[in-house]
């Protein structure tokens, strides 16, 4: 398994990660012996078994459609690091395009 | 005073001995004369829990006979459960300050019970690490031997009750979290099935694998708690909707009869010498207690390693997004809204978090998600099958909680040598089953746990199994130094 820098960048950018040169050169290294170990689940013969995404037994959870007392926008507010007191305040969405 | 487990102090509660107020007074002195040095606290609760006494007392005076025997006594919660009001971080900086706006549902019914919660434990940030070394606020020192670590994540929960200033905690098990620092502390450790317990205010590192449930002294304790804690909840879709059995019931029930397998996989070259006299001997016990033993075999454990540092990982990509500076945590204010993305999440994740966001979304990118995600999850029904399949030869699996007892602080600094902890606790995740850990010697004065995996469903299974053992032996009679010291 070789993990190039670029690849890096690319996971980094996906994953919104602002990361230094100093932490992607340590993490190049570091996801490499990872991804080495973890090749070892190629070796096993998977073609009679079928995925498990999670180990419950139930299967689309329904709940009546019954209108319960939402949290509030002045509790849902609380924790943002800004807002208007009715809305979530964000820079600009427009000016840099990472996926371009 | 000695510690006393919630079975002595439920009953001195009622005989009128103390009160909920002198109990929350001596936890609070407890944690104020340990805690300098263990650093098992993010926060100290003491209004909530001054408010929380007063209101037990009352209970206790008005209805001392249907009162919950968790009435008036004192908890402290990993820091990864929401409390309303209450900050909560989950070791991660990018948290600090957050204060929930509700309280999650495992919390809630400890504080219907009557619960004294006296503050929030430290963890590894977002409960990723079997140390807790990689909390932002500070590792935690291990009771026994305060330069090595707990274990973790949950390692303020385990060392909290280690050193006896609660006789109770609440932590979180997504590959081996809570039944680790258990083995490592010398306390009880105990990981519900998937589902048994709802994640309502449990803030998510793997969906598919987490799983809440207690630190205490003894078995019975962590049947109280996971009695007062299981069942379904509506506000969790993967909260299972059977009715729990009730673990006190068969409790004393002993192991006579029961087939108990030991998987040769888990005790290969990997574990201490140490350990392995320490669980041998436990088969002994539990040999002489009418159990008989058989040797099974999982033959994918060595590969559910990488299974887990695939799947976990994943899951935390994607469960992680959620910290943007946006809704809630800290925010680098950054004039365009993807520029504040990059720097906030750059500046407010730790090392060990940063890692396996990278290796989850490379895991799950353009290109690599069926070699590694998928394959992962088809190896992961493997996982299960092999448990089911001893378990239609055996009622309940012996083992190992973990290779070694408590290392050194700073003595696994790469990443891959701190991932092989977890490599005889997280294959029970893959597959959701129930584990326990509970204390069976020491080797050179450090503690050694037993580990005991059922069935899903079978939880009581494990209590009573435990409670066998341990009803057997005097390990958890054992106090450390710092239970002594706060005596």
């Amino acid at each position: 398994m070789t993990l190039s820098r670029g690849d890096v960048d690319h996971v980094a950018t996906l994953a919104r990660l602002g990361l230094s040169d100093t932490e992607k050169d340590r993490l190049l290294g570091e996801l490499e012996a990872i991804l080495g170990h973890i090749a070892r689940l190629q070796n096993v013969d998977t073609s009679t078994l079928a995925e498990t995404a999670q180990v419950g037994d139930l299967v689309n959870v329904m709940r009546g459609d019954e209108t319960v007392e939402p949290i509030g926008a002045a509790a849902a507010l609380r924790n943002a690091p800004a807002s208007d007191g009715s809305y979530f305040v964000v820079g600009a969405i427009q000016g840099t395009d990472l996926d371009a | 005073m000695t510690p006393r487990t919630i079975t002595e102090l439920a009953a001195a509660l009622r005989d009128g001995s103390t009160t909920p107020q002198a109990l929350l007074a001596d936890a609070l002195a407890r944690v104020e004369r340990t805690d300098k040095d263990l650093n098992a606290y993010l926060s100290v609760t003491r209004e909530l829990a001054e408010q929380q006494a007063d209101a037990a007392a009352r209970t206790l005076g008005d209805h001392p006979d249907t009162a919950s025997p968790l009435c008036g006594i004192p908890v402290a919660l990993k820091d990864v459960l929401c409390v309303d009001g209450i900050e909560t971080t989950a070791g991660s900086k990018i948290l600090r300050g957050f204060k929930p706006p509700y309280t999650g549902t495992a919390v809630q019914r400890l504080f219907d019970a009557g619960a004294v919660c006296i503050g929030k434990t430290n963890c590894d940030e977002f409960a990723m690490g079997s140390s807790t070394e990689n909390s932002a606020y500070g590792p935690v020192g291990n009771p026994w031997d305060i330069e090595r670590v707990p274990g973790g994540s949950s390692g303020g929960s385990a060392a909290t009750v280690a050193a006896g200033s609660v006789p109770y905690s609440l932590g979180t098990d997504t590959g081996g979290s809570i039944r680790q620092p258990a083995a490592l502390c010398g306390v009880v450790g105990f990981k519900p099935t998937y589902g048994r317990v709802s994640r309502y205010g449990l803030i998510a590192f793997a969906s598919s694998l987490d799983q809440i449930g207690p630190f205490t002294r003894t078995v019975e304790d962590a049947a109280l708690v996971f009695a007062a804690i299981a069942g379904h909840d509506p506000c969790d879709s993967t909260s299972e909707p059977r009715a729990v059995e009730d673990p006190l019931a068969s409790l004393g029930a002993g192991v006579a009869g029961m087939r108990l397998g030991i998987p040769r996989e888990y005790l290969g070259d990997g574990t201490e010498p140490g350990v392995r006299a320490s669980v041998e001997a436990a088969f002994r016990v539990l040999e002489a207690q009418g159990a008989t033993l058989h040797e099974v075999s999982l033959p994918s454990t060595d590969v559910a390693l990488s299974v887990y540092y695939v799947i976990a990982p994943a899951e935390c990509s994607s469960n992680l997004a959620r910290y943007d500076g946006v809704r809630f945590g800290n925010r680098v204010e950054r004039a365009s809204l993807t520029d504040m993305y990059l720097q906030t999440r750059g500046a407010g994740f730790g090392n060990e978090v940063k890692r396996r966001i990278m290796l989850g979304t490379y895991a799950l990118s353009s290109g690599y998600y069926d070699a590694y995600y998928r394959q992962a999850q088809k190896v992961r029904t493997l996982v299960s099958q092999e448990f089911e399949a001893v378990f239609k030869e055996v009622d309940a699996i012996v083992c190992p909680t973990s290779p070694s007892v408590a290392f050194p602080m700073g003595s696994r600094d790469d990443p891959l040598s701190m991932y092989m902890c977890d490599v005889v606790t997280l294959p029970a995740n893959l597959a959701g089953v129930p584990g326990i850990s509970v204390p069976c010697g020491f080797v050179d004065g450090l503690p050694a746990g037993l580990q005991v995996i059922a069935p899903r469903f079978e939880d009581a299974r494990v209590l009573r199994v435990a409670h066998a053992y341990e009803q057997a032996t005097d390990f958890h009679t054992v106090l450390s130094p710092y239970a002594g010291k706060a005596a």
